[in-house]
């Protein structure tokens, strides 16, 4: 550290740099949202979940209608995608003001998503849907709305990465759509449930770290 | 409390031209940790306490020095048990932090200290 620096005897400018920046770094960590969990959860849920319907359905003619294992599916992914964003809260605790109502807003945004695919289904079966087209609804519709929730996280939180992936999401649910009512399952896993959990391992890397603009000393 | 005015107001800096409100080590993680939060977010008192470090004595008497430099404002919502005191980095505060570091990265610069970065 350079006498240089030194302020009346006090702090010397080096000294307040390293505070800043190491202060900085600590409460942008402290306040970084981390989607890890929510990643692991609906990546496990959709390559296990989606996989495993894909296998029991794969070979069954005529096509199965809306069955009990895709509604089960989605409910343990909305309940383990609630407790992952549960989780994910406890950046916000102490922080009050505009972020936590945006925050709030959001993930009910998600809630209301999934609940309105529910009710969706229904009234499709209802107007007389064939039972093909409502089981790749039922396959799509929550990769599409998770691929629609994280690119309007990105907006919310000027995460690139993040728009990326919903943007992935979204077209992995659209186009999975195409392989029909067997292969949808299978497709879905595969870009849907890999994806999750890719952008699970790489998170970490992927958070921004913008610092105050003083680098190391 | 002559120190804790606003420097721009008061016309007073320190020789180097830093902000003496904010220079202070508890101070300025105070500040820093402020303005890591979002416009118009503001932090609790213990959570606050809990990234800084501080006794709530030494936090609160930094603070109000920072209130009375304008840099910052407190609010205390409820009563009792449940009282919840919230602390939030003024316009005025965010502007102070950033001709702090401005004139921390010259007096660097001019030491041959680390090269400021350009991000901000």
């Amino acid at each position: 550290m350079s006498d240089e620096t030194s302020i009346n005897g006090g702090m010397a400018a080096a000294e307040a740099a390293a505070i800043m920046r190491e202060q900085d770094q600590r409460a942008r960590q402290a306040f970084q949202v981390s989607y890890r969990g929510s990643f692991v959860a609906w990546g496990a849920i959709t390559l296990v979940g989606y996989g495993v319907t894909w296998l029991a359905v794969r070979n069954a003619h005529p096509v199965q209608g809306p069955n009990p294992i895709g509604f089960a599916l989605v409910s343990v992914l909305g309940v383990a995608s609630a407790l992952a964003g549960r989780a994910e809260g406890r950046s916000d605790a102490g922080v009050g003001g505009a972020t936590v109502w945006r925050r709030r807003v959001h993930v009910l945004a998600l809630v209301v998503g999934l609940a309105a695919m529910y009710v969706l289904e229904g009234a499709l079966y209802r107007a007389g849907a064939a039972r093909p087209v409502l089981f790749v609804f039922e396959a799509t519709a929550p990769i599409l709305i998770a691929g629609l929730f994280y690119l309007t996280s990105s907006a919310l939180w000027l995460n690139w990465p993040l728009a990326g992936f919903g943007l992935w999401l979204a077209v992995a649910a659209v186009g999975g759509a195409f392989a029909g009512p067997h292969g949808v399952w299978g497709v879905d896993a595969l870009t849907a449930g890999l994806g999750f959990l890719l952008m699970a391992a790489l998170e970490p890397r992927l958070r921004r770290t913008a610092g105050l603009g003083l680098r190391p000393s | 409390m002559s120190e804790s005015r606003p420097s721009e107001a008061s016309g007073r800096h320190s020789d180097d031209g830093l902000d003496p409100v904010i220079h202070a080590p508890a101070r300025l993680r105070i500040v820093v940790t402020l303005a890591a939060l979002r416009d118009g977010d503001n932090l609790s008192f213990t959570r606050l306490q809990d990234l800084i470090g501080l006794t709530p004595g030494n936090l609160v008497t930094h603070l109000r020095k920072l209130e009375d430099a304008g840099y910052v404002t407190t609010h205390k919502n409820g009563s009792g048990v449940t009282a919840r005191t919230s602390v939030e980095l003024t316009n005025g505060g965010r502007a102070a932090l950033d001709q702090y570091t401005a004139v921390l990265r010259g007096l660097l610069d001019s030491a041959g200290g680390p090269a400021p970065d350009s991000g901000q």
